[in-house]
């Protein structure tokens, strides 16, 4: 059985992390979307993304992790994303997206502290 | 195990209100389906995403609240066809740029990951169809 979709903002790391698990998919990723806008509206302009917990992602997820690049990019920061599942990481590999997301395979290659 | 397998010619079909949050469905089914028709695990793996990425192309630009989501697998010779289809599609009122990159992506993942695909969307009806074959059948 899939883990449930979740999500976690550890506020208090330098840059923010965001924690998933489970789906995201075009039901879960509008709650990542408003997580997601809601920290970089806050006036961060790092962020990471932890994946290491998530075990699907379609095309409408990946489009709110572009959506929330831009967003990043746009205040002069940078959005992190953290996978290790092999599985998911050849999603960001066949639509080209390891070429624009800055990618690591652990929270300390990310920069989380 | 071996007679838990589909022949060539089984069809299973589900039909379910046109939502994205009930695509899920039609990925679990799919999971089932490919692993009765041979595939392994990551042809299986890569059968679930496609197959979501084909209910989210067929619902793209449609205000799919009224109609539902029709989708037939097939076990083939040599493949497994999913065919999905959206009835009495209402165009969207509005396709966000966020859509549009997702759409973009879709064609991306369904581009890499199987044989064949294609959309096309007639008289109201939207209909995306796919065809995957198992490795060792690859043309």
């Amino acid at each position: 059985m899939d883990q449930e979709f979740h999500i976690e903002e550890r506020a208090s790391t330098s840059p923010p992390v965001i924690a998933v698990c489970g789906e995201i998919d075009v039901a879960t990723a509008p709650q990542l979307r408003e997580c997601l806008h809601r920290v970089i509206a806050h006036g961060e302009a790092t962020v990471v993304l932890d994946l290491l917990g998530v075990t699907f992602l379609d095309s409408t997820a990946l489009g709110v992790l572009v959506g929330a690049l831009k967003r990043c990019r746009e205040l002069g920061g940078d959005l992190h994303v953290v996978v290790a599942d092999p599985r998911i990481v050849k999603i960001f590999e066949i639509t080209g997206l390891t070429n624009v997301f800055t990618i690591a395979d652990s929270l300390q290659a990310a920069g989380a502290s | 195990m071996t007679d838990d397998l589909l022949a060539t010619g089984d069809r299973i079909a589900l039909r379910f209100p046109a939502r994205g949050d009930l695509i899920v469905l039609a990925r679990l089914v799919t999971s089932a389906v490919s692993a009765r028709a041979g595939f392994d695990i990551e042809e299986l793996e890569d059968l679930r995403l496609a197959v979501g990425e084909l209910c989210l192309l067929t619902l793209q630009g449609s205000d799919a609240r009224t109609g539902d989501l029709c989708l037939e697998l097939t076990v083939l010779g040599d493949a497994l066809g999913a065919e999905c289809i959206l009835e009495r599609a209402a165009p969207a009122d509005v396709v966000g740029p966020e859509n549009a990159e997702s759409a973009r992506l879709s064609e991306q993942i369904l581009g890499a990951l199987v044989d064949e695909h294609g959309r096309e969307s007639q008289n109201g009806s939207v209909r995306a169809w796919l065809r995957k074959r198992p490795a060792g059948h690859a043309e």
